[in-house]
């Protein structure tokens, strides 16, 4: 019986629901794994979050208000994402999300935002995830079509590749780009000589990559996340197979090229969608301040939360009285010059000039690659 | 054609190696408890990481000749690390509920394997850890297919420890009365074994091997992770019911032959089928084949072939 | 388990009397059990959607723990891949409501189709596993799981694969369209009664008498001519098919579906839900079922720390509880009697 009481009392103290922010302060939520497989991703995109708002709190927050990151972890499990998206809709001082970082969060929880008028900016790139058409969702990055269309290009174009073999991690995001790059590949005449599913969890690739050397492909494309990838490529070369290799977004990471070995990085192909760090004086601030704050690089997509959070107190600033509605609303205005350039999103929330570069790796580090000379 | 087979073969003998090494600790601790022991998969991480760090602190410093003396060290230091904490573990999480229903201590080893990965978590960091390389030895060309230096050593540890482990269990009175409590315990306790030594032997020789396993497995991939021990963990775990669990040499045949599954699914399967099935079927097969070999074989491969009344632990929850 | 009422009729006289006793006991328990219910019912739902929300996870896991406790607690057969049928139900839905083959059959139908397909799959799945025992059972049905939700990623013609299956259809009864976490409480309360019920009566049947005895001593039980295939295959499709009750309800409340709800960690969720709560006692899986939906949700104030603070409850509840949170004397008949059922 007193078990019970004590189940009780628990009970009841999460309903009267504690809120993180103080009196005056303005809540932004933040959800995405913080622990599991992607724990690294999801917590250093976040801390981009949370650098853009020490800045704007440095400089006098929203109107002498000051912002709050409030973290929430949703593991990258849907139920938890809609239980996070229903916890975020439900604390008044809550004005706007950035959510959620997998596309499998992205949707469930999306309906619900939906139903309590939260201003949502994700990072999700899965085509789907735009397709409800809710006009308080935005997405500031581009989705996978670009992401898996321009190594296409670049292989028909410039490679004069006749023959590819695609390789995905069997995830949302993996499977989703190197279907678009199959398809964009096959299109242009190319030969797909394998495609091929592997574990997310998966690090050893060698059965895979003995197989694909048989077939003698010009280029092997994997979709996938690290450390998959940096894996994969090191076998790819330890065994023997010189193809050219491409991979997406996850793979822009010095770390990248540190597991793989710089000599077996050398010359691998990565999509990103922000020019170079040192390419913009803001960029490169960038990555010093985040260096000096979090005592360590950028992750992948710290950059991208940066910009989020950013776009999120650009449209707060306006919004006037600050209300979610008025925040959706002045987000549909945004023009933002960011970290990646221009930001304006057309009617979707898809942005109007969704940018896509591709890096090669020269001498242990990213060299921008393709397109030359547009920054 | 055959550089293919051959270096499919190589492939399969080094994943098998490490899963067997795993698979090992799995074996031995259920073989006395009967607790599938869901903490081993991240003594497996730990081994990685205490050996990451072993290095960091010994091999660095002392480079040159010495450096071949400092991995020794590394190697027993990670063994004997890990496996006190084994014991540790033991003592802590699972005596308490040897009396209970079999259930709670394998819920209680889940609680366990929680908190140390998330631990890990927070303590290292998310960030994957970039293992560092220490003896560069160019590969050698086997009729086309490469066998690299780190292969050959996880493949010549593995044996080396697996031979090890044989002389032990039937060689020394330890590995006599660790066999003895597996038989039975109360028999062995009647017969005047100190069962709580015993098994706090098993819990520091599963684990230890576990933790070479790790360093092994992160010295040849480069990488050591948090979270790196789940997948693998149930893998070796499956390959210890295959070759039967609660069987020493059934846990290294099952780890081999899984690896070697694994291969064959992965590179055999789109072939055989037409391209029809990818290797990302690889799993299922492997599941499958265990599936069928247990309707079959219901204890296993090299599971004791004793009458299936033996098998049941009557009142098992 | 008394046979009170009867004995207290033997004398004759004074039967008219007790028997009113008796069923003013009844009517007082009928009428406690009411109460606790009608409290729920009213208070839940004015807390706040997060906290419906909630109450919706723990009563669907409410039903996934009561279902495997047939298996589990009462035939003693332990099933570690027990999400797959959930999986089956769940995906029932999403195949069957949604633009995926434009399909949109009723929500109730789809309920029956759901449990019945999960239902056919538990049997299929008992029947090679019939021979096995032990942990041998526990390895095959974890490598079951693995296989439907390896299946579910692979197949992506039909399942779409690991981008899941979205935009589905909002569930509807009876013309009200079920969409808020309220409408889903309101939904849930009665299906969780109905299979908690459900289950308690299977304990006190002959059926139920039989696994126990089966879980106590298969060869016995075999001996005094219990038919123990047909009694397995009973568990394991009754179970399956309330699980798949559950997986229809999970997505039509989600309306998404994707493989990484179904992953080896949901199975062992259920499980522990069950050991945690107290094996075999349906009370105690409503009290495992409410801690472990509820506990990491409380423990989101600690955020980085949640998980390792879960890990170290868990351990210290097993720990001190082994026998699980609510004994076994403290069943749903404890309950009932304490509330004065004569």
């Amino acid at each position: 019986m007193r078990n019970l009481a004590k189940l009780a009392a628990a009970a009841g103290a999460i309903l009267l629901g504690t809120s993180a922010a103080w009196a005056d302060d303005i809540a932004i939520g933040m959800s995405g794994p913080t622990s599991g497989a992607e724990a690294y991703f999801g917590s250093t995109w976040m801390n981009g979050a949370e650098l853009a708002l020490m800045e704007v709190n440095k400089a006098g927050g929203v109107r002498g208000q000051k912002l709050v990151l409030v973290r929430q972890d949703d593991q990258g499990d849907p139920k938890q994402g809609t239980l996070v998206a229903q916890r975020f809709c439900d604390d008044a001082k809550m004005l706007a999300v950035v959510a959620h970082f997998n596309s499998g969060v992205t949707i469930p929880a999306s309906d619900v935002y939906n139903r309590c008028g939260m201003p949502q900016v994700t990072n999700s790139s899965n085509p789907k995830v735009t397709a409800a058409g809710y006009k308080n969702l935005f997405r500031p990055i581009a989705n996978d079509f670009m992401q898996g269309g321009l190594p296409a290009d670049y292989a028909n174009k410039v490679l004069n590749a006749k023959s590819a073999a695609v390789v995905h991690d069997k995830q949302a995001f993996g499977q989703g780009v190197a279907d678009v790059f199959k398809d964009n590949f096959g299109k242009l005449g190319g030969k797909i000589t394998s495609y091929s599913g592997v574990s997310a969890t998966d690090v050893d690739f060698s059965a895979l990559i003995t197989k694909i050397k048989g077939e003698n492909p010009e280029v092997v494309y994997y979709g996938g996340t690290t450390p998959g990838v940096a894996l994969f490529v090191k076998q790819l070369r330890s065994l023997g197979v010189k193809s050219a290799f491409f991979a997406a977004d996850p793979a822009f990471l010095p770390d990248f090229i540190k597991t793989a070995g710089p000599q077996n990085a050398e010359g691998a192909l990565v999509s990103f969608q922000a020019p170079p760090y040192d390419s913009s004086p803001a960029l490169k601030g960038f990555a010093e301040k985040y260096k000096a704050v979090w005592h360590e690089d950028p992750g992948s997509y710290s950059a991208y939360g940066y910009n989020q959070a950013m776009i999120i107190v650009e449209a707060m600033k306006r919004a006037n009285p600050l209300s979610r509605e008025n925040v959706v609303a002045e987000l549909h205005k945004t023009k933002y010059d960011g970290l990646m350039g221009p930001i304006e999103f057309a009617d979707n929330g898809e942005l109007k000039q969704p940018a896509i570069f591709l890096y090669k790796v020269a001498g242990g580090e990213f060299v921008l690659e393709y397109p030359k000379g547009s920054y | 054609m055959i550089a293919a087979i051959l270096q499919q073969l190589i492939n399969a003998l080094t994943v098998g190696a490490i899963y067997a090494l795993i698979a090992l600790g799995y074996t031995m601790v259920y073989g006395v408890l009967k607790l599938i022991n869901f903490a081993h998969s991240e003594l497996f991480m730990l081994g990685a990481y205490v050996s990451f760090f072993a290095i960091a602190l010994l091999v660095g410093p002392v480079g040159g000749p010495f450096a071949v003396v400092a991995l020794v060290v590394v190697f027993f230091a990670t063994f004997a690390l890990v496996g006190s904490l084994g014991v540790v573990i033991e003592r802590v999480a699972y005596r308490p509920l040897r009396q209970s229903s079999r259930l709670a201590p394998m819920l209680s080893a889940l609680g366990i394997s929680i908190i140390l990965q998330n631990g890990v978590m927070l303590l290292i960091g998310r960030k994957p850890l970039v293992y560092p390389s220490i003896v560069e030895v160019p590969p050698i060309e086997l009729a086309g297919a490469v066998l690299t230096a780190k292969q050959l050593l996880i493949f010549v540890v593995a044996v080396l420890l697996m031979l090890l482990l044989t002389w032990f269990v039937h060689g020394t009175r330890l590995g006599i009365r660790i066999r003895a409590v597996s038989e039975s315990g109360i028999t062995a306790q009647l017969l005047g074994i100190n069962i709580d030594t015993t098994i706090s032997s098993i819990f520091f020789l599963g684990p230890g091997l576990g933790a070479i396993a790790g360093l092994l497995y992160a010295n040849y991939y480069g990488v050591a992770m948090f979270n790196m021990g789940f997948t693998v963990g149930m893998k070796a775990f499956t390959a210890a019911i295959l070759g039967g669990i609660g069987s020493i040499p059934g846990a290294m045949l099952g780890g081999f032959l899984l690896g070697l599954l694994e291969t064959v699914g992965t590179a055999l399967l789109p072939v055989a089928s037409g391209g029809l099935v990818g290797p990302e079927y690889r799993d299922i097969f492997a599941f499958l084949i265990l599936i069928v070999v247990l309707i079959f074989r219901p204890a296993g491969l090299l599971g004791e072939s004793v009458s299936e009344e033996s098998l049941v632990y009557k009142k098992d929850f | 388990m008394t046979v009170g009422p009867q004995r207290e009729r033997t004398i004759p006289g004074r039967a008219a009397g007790l028997e009113r006793d008796a069923m003013l006991g009844r009517l007082r328990a009928l009428g406690g059990l009411a109460c606790l219910l009608a409290a729920a019912v009213l208070i839940v739902p004015e807390l706040g959607l997060y906290s419906v929300r909630i109450a919706d996870n723990v009563l669907i896991y409410l039903i996934l723990a009561t279902a495997l406790t047939t298996v589990v607690g009462y035939a003693g057969l332990l099933d570690l891949g027990f999400i797959a049928f959930y999986a089956i139900g769940a995906y029932s839905y999403g195949l069957l409501a949604s633009g995926k083959f434009d399909l949109h059959l009723p929500f109730l139908a789809i309920i029956l189709i759901g449990g019945g397909l999960a239902g056919v799959a538990g049997v299929l799945l008992g029947i090679p596993v019939l021979r096995l025992r032990g942990d041998y059972l526990a390895i095959v049905t974890l490598g079951f799981g693995e296989i439907v939700r390896l299946m579910i990623n692979n197949l992506d013609a039909v399942t779409n694969g690991p981008q899941g299956i979205s935009r589905i259809d909002p569930p509807s009864l009876f013309g009200h369209a079920l969409e808020s976490p309220r409408d889903f409480f309101y939904f849930l309360i009665p299906l969780a009664m109905l299979c908690f019920a459900l289950v308690y009566r299977l304990e006190k049947s002959t059926l139920g008498l039989a696994w126990a005895a089966m879980r106590e001593d298969q060869d016995a039980a075999r001996g005094v001519g219990i038919n123990t295939t047909a009694i397995k295959l009973a568990a394991f499709g009754i179970s399956a098919t309330l699980a798949g009750f559950a997986g229809v309800v999970f997505c039509a409340f989600q309306r998404f579906v994707s493989p990484e709800s179904f992953t080896f960690w949901e199975s062992l969720l259920i499980v522990l839900i069950i050991v945690i709560g107290g094996m075999g006692n349906l009370l105690g899986v409503l009290a495992g079922a409410v801690t472990l939906v509820v506990m990491p949700e409380l423990l989101r104030e600690y955020s980085d720390y949640r998980m390792l603070l879960y890990g170290c409850v868990l351990v210290l509840v097993i720990l001190l509880r082994p026998d699980g949170l609510v004994p076994r004397r403290y069943g749903p008949e404890w309950l009932v009697r304490r509330l004065g059922w004569k």
